[in-house]
């Protein structure tokens, strides 16, 4: 519950402050929300297995984060940014929805 | 495949399971609290994240977008006001004939109220009622896809679309079919009105009109149809219909309403003779001065034929006893009247 509400904190405070993005750093935001989805849900797959460890989620979040990023950086310097973008949004998009189903599947028994 | 099977059926990061793993072999609980400070700070910084990422990559109103809605608050005020004008000007003009008609009494002269009563008729500056047709023209139905404000055209010319030479091939067969007096959206057509084309929209004695567009035509509405659908423009029209489904409705009417032309006047056409209830008229000098019949050729000269210069009935044959014999110009059209309102 107190990382839910961590979350919301983050969320508000986000909102309240609206920072300027440098522009540079804009095409990377998309990717690194879904990354951070990807963990976000992972981990509450891995709550409920009862195999949550604090470590691995900090470390595949920041991993996931760096090389989505990194494989979109390569894209843009190559000219197939927005492939490679679409990529990764594939990859995690899929990641995303099979955990989804395993947490469906955890609560609902369905 | 593999890749493909792999991140279907295990789709979790296999780091927690060798995690879990390796706590269960030093003694520990395979799961960690989920109350860290590791976690918390993550989840604070992933809601940050989340926040930033949604406010900072929406789509924010542009310049562009913000003037052009200036752009159009500033044209519907204009419109407003230029409409609110002209009904000040009509109320004003209504104000003005009852004083002349009052100072025409009062002076004692002849009673030329029936004379200014049918020129007004003629010039097109009073509103008119009677029974006639109303016509209504729209655009295919494949061509309105740029319903979508904003858009624009995709060059060319529409094949399904009303034009100009459309409206004016119509309103000329009606007019000679019999029609006293034609309106198209609201807009009368007097002497001094053109039917353009501007870009893609149809102007209508300077004002842009919008589809569908309504012609509404005074008139013995049987004769006029009978008339109308043999001819030259009736047969254009049908063939408009058949080839390029340009939709259209014609229907008679017992009670029309045609608005008058609050803005017909002349403004650099001088009349050569003595002005207005001089006893003794020129013949023939009387024609500008009641805007009427051949004035197109001053204000008119726009572009383009003006086709709908109005041939009123016996606008010639009054002139030269205009004004010494009150009752002898045209009569008014026995099937229109002049509105009371």
């Amino acid at each position: 519950m107190i990382p839910v509400l961590g979350l919301l904190a983050g969320l508000a405070v986000g909102l309240f402050l609206d920072p300027s993005v440098p522009v540079w750093l804009q095409p990377y935001l998309p990717i690194a929300v879904i990354a951070a989805m990807d963990a976000v849900f992972g981990a509450i797959r891995a709550i409920l297995d009862g195999i949550f460890n604090d470590k691995v989620f900090v470390v595949s979040f920041l991993s996931n984060v760096v090389v989505a990023a990194f494989i979109v950086f390569l894209g843009d310097q190559l000219g197939v940014g927005a492939q490679l973008s679409t990529g990764v949004v594939v990859v995690l998009g899929v990641r995303i929805f099979s955990n989804v189903a395993s947490i469906r599947r955890h609560l609902f028994k369905a | 495949m593999t890749l493909l099977t792999t991140m279907m059926e295990r789709p979790l990061d296999p780091g927690y399971q060798e995690a879990a793993a390796r706590r269960a072999a030093a003694g520990l609980p395979r799961a960690t609290s989920t109350r860290t400070v590791l976690v918390i700070v993550l989840a604070i910084l992933i809601g940050f994240l989340f926040a930033v990422a949604a406010q900072s990559l929406r789509p924010k109103p542009t310049a562009a977008a913000a003037l052009k809605k200036e752009l159009v608050t500033r044209i519907e005020a204009l419109q407003k006001h230029g409409s609110d004008q002209e009904a000040k000007v009509a109320v004003l003009g209504k104000q003005v004939r009852d004083f002349e008609a009052l100072s025409l009494q009062q002076s004692g002269g002849p009673d030329l109220t029936g004379t200014i009563k049918n020129l007004e008729v003629q010039a097109g500056a009073v509103p008119l009622r009677g029974p006639g047709l109303t016509l209504t023209l729209d655009d295919a139905a494949s061509t309105e896809t740029d319903a979508n404000a904003g858009t624009r055209p995709s060059g060319g010319f529409q094949q399904g679309r009303v034009t100009s030479g459309d409206l004016q091939i119509i309103v000329n067969g009606l007019w000679g079919a019999g029609a006293e007096a034609i309106s198209i959206n609201g807009h009368r057509l007097s002497s001094t009105a053109a039917i353009r084309f501007a870009g893609q929209a149809i102007i209508v004695d300077f004002r842009p009109l919008t589809r569908p567009y309504v012609i509404t035509a005074l008139g013995d509405s049987q004769g006029m149809q009978q008339l109308f659908e043999p001819s030259f423009a009736g047969l254009y029209l049908s063939q408009l219909t058949d080839q390029y489904k340009i939709r259209s409705v014609m229907a008679g009417s017992d009670s029309l309403t045609v608005p008058g032309d609050s803005a017909a006047r002349l403004e650099v056409a001088q009349p050569v003779g003595p002005p207005v209830g001089s006893p003794t008229p020129t013949p023939g000098t009387s024609r500008l001065q009641q805007g009427t019949g051949t004035s197109t050729s001053t204000t008119g000269a726009t572009d383009g034929p003006t086709p709908t210069s109005t041939p009123t009935p016996g606008s010639s044959s009054n002139a030269p006893s205009r004004g010494s014999a009150p009752g002898t110009g045209s009569p008014a059209s026995p099937s229109s009247q002049e509105n009371p309102s």
